[in-house]
């Protein structure tokens, strides 16, 4: 039965509660990931902190709403909040709701979870409770590409 | 968990032709005559310790731009543990040119990756925190611009806090700054300047000279690449180590192969320092007489054994 080991993404790339929000910001850019596993001095996972919510708090209402004459002005407003809060630290904006998976846990789990919990990302940990990576849907959807092709050939 | 520092990664590009002739248009069809694959040293032996069958295996590093990302992925395909600090200018090309007949080798040294300063603090804090459940430390190779030449010292003084023992590789003012504080292990790199410690060295006397100045100075045992030998020093001990019947055809991955079999060695069986650099020999020896640059198992390495003779010298 195939493991999380097998399909996740070994990667260390985290912020702690202390960083602050204009450090998450460019650290979300430059690794193309839009939540951030948020971890202590230890390495031990806390929760995570998501873009959306960062977003969520500078700007009044979704782009989605807004008409175009108005979207120039929201823009600059989101961008003025942006900058009164980008010096605040990460642990007044992070979820310490998220669930992490373990690397032993098995894969069809995971696919529960994250339909459960709507995530698309999981954090892995180790027993200690140590970040190791995190798994996505990418992965689980490769992981049942897998599962599919395993029936057809049986 | 292992730890491999790798700050001054590269991509490296080798294209293989049929003639390198300056100012001809040359195509290649065929994609075995184009290899792509991550390098640096540290990378290198992090790939081969998780051959040899360790399950946690980290690199941690600098890596830039999207070709950065791209680098991550390809060392992910090994199943590392990656831990980079992304920074803006693009990570390193190094592009080797190879041509068939005559056999040529030319090699392009991409030296233009830069870091900033809040780079090299995020990458302490990240060190800091990403060793805390690694049982070594291996910190190689280059550093690049950007980066204070006292990097190695400062990880070396978070490793001694948290009670890690470090294996260091290192050239020029970054070694020299390094050894106060008293690293295990110190593997001088000078093939480009042939200096160490700012001095010359050339015959055998500077050699032994300056691996025991590198004593004095702080390390705790030196290992000296000596032309194809290892000058191993320990205490007021000297050892010379040698392979025997020995055929070069690669020196591609030699030293990383050296140290992946130092470590494999001192993880298994505890800390001797002239049995694990016997086994560190038969592992570089293996690859020296092979085209590939990554160890394999265990028994590759322990069928060279018998052709590593080491004998302490009396200097």
């Amino acid at each position: 039965m195939s493991t999380v080991k097998k399909y996740m993404m070994r990667t260390l790339v985290s912020v702690c509660e202390d960083d602050i929000l204009e450090d998450v910001i460019k650290v979300m850019y430059k690794s193309e990931m839009s939540v951030l596993p948020v971890v202590d001095s230890e390495n031990k996972f806390l929760g995570t902190i998501y873009s959306k919510n960062i977003l969520k708090n500078i700007i009044p209402e979704k782009f989605g709403f807004l008409d175009s004459k108005q979207l120039l002005y929201e823009i600059n407003h989101a961008a003025e909040n942006l900058s009164d809060i980008k010096g605040r630290k990460v642990s007044e904006y992070m979820s310490t709701k998220t669930m992490a998976v373990s690397e032993e846990d098995k894969m069809y789990k995971i696919a529960d979870i994250m339909l459960d919990n709507k995530e698309s990302i999981l954090f892995v940990v180790n027993e200690r409770g140590n970040l190791r990576g995190y798994i996505s849907r990418a992965d689980i959807l490769y992981y049942l590409l897998a599962v599919a092709k395993e029936e057809e050939t049986d | 968990m292992i730890t491999t520092v790798t700050l001054n990664p590269a991509i490296d590009r080798e294209y293989f032709v049929s003639a390198n002739i300056p100012k001809e248009h040359r195509f290649i069809y065929d994609e075995q005559d184009i290899r792509v694959y991550p390098g640096g040293k540290g990378l290198l032996t992090a790939i081969d310790l998780k051959n040899l069958g360790y399950p946690d295996v980290q690199n941690i590093g600098f890596v830039g731009g999207k070709q950065g990302l791209f680098f991550e992925k390809m060392v992910q395909e090994y199943k590392i543990t990656t831990n980079y600090v992304y920074t803006d200018n693009e990570i390193r090309n190094n592009v080797f040119i190879i041509g068939k007949d005559p056999v040529t080798y030319t090699h392009y040294n991409d030296y233009t990756y830069k870091v900033d300063r809040e780079d090299v603090e995020e990458l302490v804090k990240r060190f800091r925190r990403g060793i805390v459940d690694s049982d070594f430390i291996i910190i190689s190779g280059s550093i690049p611009e950007g980066v204070d030449f006292n990097i190695y010292q400062r990880l070396i003084e978070i490793c001694n806090e948290l009670g890690k023992e470090v294996y260091l590789q290192a050239s020029g003012e970054a070694l020299n700054l390094a050894l106060s504080e008293k690293p295990k292990v110190v593997v001088p790199y000078f093939k480009h300047t042939r200096k160490i410690l700012d001095e010359k060295v050339v015959e055998f006397a500077d050699y032994v000279r300056m691996g025991r100045k590198l004593l004095e100075r702080g390390a705790q045992y030196v290992i000296l690449p000596y032309h194809c030998d290892r000058l191993l020093f320990a205490g007021d001990r000297v050892y010379s180590l040698s392979p025997v019947d020995f055929c070069l055809k690669n020196w591609l991955g030699t030293g990383d192969a050296y140290n992946a079999g130092f470590f494999d060695y001192v993880y298994r069986n505890g800390f001797d320092f002239v049995e694990a650099n016997r086994y560190a020999g038969a592992a570089a020896l293996n690859i020296a007489e092979h085209k590939t640059i990554f160890l394999n198992n265990r028994k590759e390495i322990e069928d060279n054994l018998g052709r590593i003779i080491i004998k302490e010298l009396e200097v």
